[in-house]
């Protein structure tokens, strides 16, 4: 039999299972699962409409009372004070993610934000890609000609947009030149840096430093990302919104549905990986790993993820994946659009242990939407994910595929030990990841460079 | 001194308690540590911010862990450079015996400089990890809690955050320059408690978590209502 592949993105239908005649799937209700794998209902096949911003109360009954009143007293002093978001797109992506729901948190606490969004040309954003991908480390030569065109759309926005307010913040490279030619004022620039600069290309990194360093502070999402500067430097980590279709309690019943639509028998263990299909994600490492644990434990593997349909590079890698599951009915592998956040949710919520097994890795924001749904969670100790998980505490970090094959078994067969972790990792989550504590510490950072004066 | 329990209940303080909490902003210094030559050099060069971030802030940000995790330091010797006995060392440095981060500092160097005297070569192994050391900027700031009477008292305690209780029973000894925390000498001085005030001073709070830390004072200040 083929592996289990729902690919939803695609209009046609591409599964061609045959019968099942593995020994894996016994249970009575296996043939209707089967069956759901090669029509799924479908009912995620356009995006869903957009959900209204929580307010600052709709979070009281997740982080408590006390911690939406010290917020408030955090503001209070802020009253009146006005900040301006600025970033290079007001869709997709993680950042236009964060500025829809913090922008209107600021302004329920009447610190009046608002947010611009630069514009350019494709010369611009081809430009700023490529800076991109250089500041992470990629191979680049730096041209006067992409000097220019950088310069020239900064300096074009910068005549654009007014800056009046007190505070000015700038959310990565694109706009970093904004500062340009600023005249000092009380007014306070901040650049946050939402990328890994641990070892930029020394040539884009040479270039934008100038304009970095002319901020009265920068903030980075893990010290290990950061550079030497002239200049404050803050700690945000990312956060994820717990409101949010993402991560927002589900009915059990939605859960059983989404299972039983993708043919996930919740009789047995589930072992989940969500992530794009990628090299770094490590999906055919992940396959290994459960191949390996499922000699000693029964269990299921559902590989969900995106970025195959559009993507030549997820494409190759799928197919890896298909290839090392080769014809195991307990390996589902699921190309999802990315609009399929409830259903991601709700295999999240179904799963006895979660995975992310990457070997490289920005912050890891799957992982930290794993540990917020008390769930025991299994990562590579890669990028920011350390951060979530201290080993043996919050989750189980790994290093090699037989790594994470034994943390499967042990955590499968230590329902109590696994529990604990799960916990513990939504705590932590709690904490430090989680929308209104990214509020915090604006509020806090605000008050600070406002009460210092910055530099 | 011993206090007259059976009237506490309608005692009246000299002055409220007024219950405060602390909000932390983490920022990332210039010290690093890739060995534990590195990491001895950067903890006598640090801030004392990133004393009080690595050792009584991080006892707040993993409050909800009963074991195994009382300050960064010891969690980076044992997990990224694989030396054990340092690690017990240091995690067995309670904050609360500390009236000044210049004293922490010296404690921690003091027990890094002896491990490194006896085990020379530990001192340039490269860890598994770099130690980014960061730093803690403070802000104080009110809640809606005053307490005037022990009642009161208790119910704050219910109604505040986890940091508030941080911020008055661990942090506190830093400002007051005693062996003592807010909860303790409020009632202390100023409801003549002095043996709830010694009960609560002897709460451990390694082996348990924040909230249990939480739910045990409240017992004792319940058990002087009675």
């Amino acid at each position: 039999m083929e592996p289990i592949e729902t690919q939803i993105a695609n209009e046609v239908a591409t599964q061609d299972s045959q019968p099942d005649t593995s020994a894996s799937s016994s249970s009575p209700a296996a043939p209707a699962r089967e069956e759901r794998r090669k029509h799924p209902r479908r009912t995620w096949e356009t995006p869903p409409a957009p959900v209204p911003a929580p307010l600052l109360d709709d979070y009281r009954s997740i982080v408590g009372a006390a911690d939406i009143d010290e917020l408030r007293f955090l503001a209070r002093e802020l009253k009146g004070k006005t900040v301006k978001m600025v970033n290079s797109t007001a869709v997709g992506g993680g950042v236009a993610e964060m500025l829809n729901q913090l922008v209107p948190l600021f302004n329920e606490v009447e610190v009046k934000t608002n947010w611009e969004v630069i514009t350019g040309g494709n010369d611009f954003f081809e430009v700023t890609k490529a800076f991109h991908n250089a500041l992470q480390g990629s191979d680049y030569t730096l041209t006067q000609h992409a000097r220019d065109i950088f310069l020239m759309h900064n300096e074009q926005n910068r005549q654009r947009i007014q800056f009046s307010e007190d505070v000015i913040v700038i959310h990565d490279p694109q706009p970093a030149a904004l500062i340009r030619d600023c005249q000092p004022s009380s007014r306070r620039w901040i650049w946050r840096c939402h990328i890994d600069l641990s070892s930029p290309n020394p040539e884009v990194w040479g270039f934008l430093r100038p304009f970095i360093e002319q901020y009265d502070a920068a903030i980075f999402s893990s010290p290990s990302f950061s550079r030497q500067l002239a200049i404050p430097q803050y700690l945000f980590y990312p956060c994820i919104d717990p409101l949010s279709e993402k991560n927002k309690d589900l009915d059990d019943s939605y859960v059983q549905q989404v299972c039983d639509e993708f043919g996930i028998d919740r009789s047995r263990p589930i072992v989940t990986q969500v992530s794009r299909f990628d090299r770094a994600k490590d999906p055919v490492g992940v396959v290994q790993a459960f191949k390996q644990a499922r000699k000693y434990v029964d269990c299921q593997l559902v590989l969900a993820g995106g970025g195959a349909s559009d993507d030549p590079e997820g494409s190759a890698v799928l197919k890896e994946v298909k290839e090392a599951a080769g014809e195991d009915p307990d390996i589902i592998i699921l190309d999802l659009p990315p609009w399929c956040a409830l259903e991601i949710n709700a295999l999240q919520r179904a799963s006895t242990l979660i995975v992310q097994k990457s070997i490289r890795e920005g912050f890891g924001l799957t992982v930290t939407e794993a540990l917020w749904k008390g769930k025991p969670t299994i990562a590579g100790a890669v990028g920011g994910i350390p951060n979530q998980i201290i080993h043996k505490l919050t989750g189980a970090l790994v290093h090699s595929v037989e790594g994470c094959a034994y943390q499967m078994r042990y955590l499968l067969t230590h329902p109590d030990f696994a529990k604990q972790l799960g916990k513990n990792g939504r705590e932590h989550v709690k904490e430090n990841f989680l929308m209104t504590t990214n509020l915090r510490r604006w509020l806090l950072l605000i008050r600070i460079l406002l009460a210092n004066g910055g530099k | 001194m011993t206090s007259a329990i059976a009237t506490t209940p309608n005692r009246t303080p000299a002055k409220p308690f007024y219950f405060n909490t602390s909000a932390h902003l983490m920022r990332i210094t210039r010290q690093k540590a890739n060995t534990l030559g590195e990491f001895l050099e950067a903890l006598h060069e640090c801030p004392d911010g990133s004393i009080f971030q690595h050792s009584f802030r991080t006892l707040q940000e993993h409050h909800f862990i009963r074991e195994g995790f009382s300050n960064d330091f010891a969690h980076w010797t044992l997990s990224a450079c694989n030396e054990p006995s340092l690690a017990e060392s240091l995690a067995s440095v309670d904050v609360r015996e500390f009236t000044s981060i210049t004293e922490l500092r010296e404690r921690f160097i003091q027990i890094v400089e002896n491990f490194l005297q006896r085990s020379s070569a530990a001192g340039t192994r490269f860890a598994k990890e770099t130690f980014y050391f960061c730093a803690s900027d403070t802000v104080v700031i009110p809640t809606s809690f005053v307490a005037r009477t022990l009642q009161e008292f208790a119910a704050g305690l219910r109604g505040v955050s986890v940091h508030s209780v941080h911020h008055h029973f661990i942090e506190a000894r830093l400002r007051l320059k005693l062996m003592s925390n807010d909860f303790s000498q409020w009632l202390y001085e100023d409801m003549g408690l002095t043996e709830v005030a010694r009960q609560l001073n002897r709460l451990d709070i390694y082996t348990v978590t924040l909230d249990d830390v939480r739910e045990q004072i409240i017992r004792i200040v319940e058990r002087a209502l009675i």
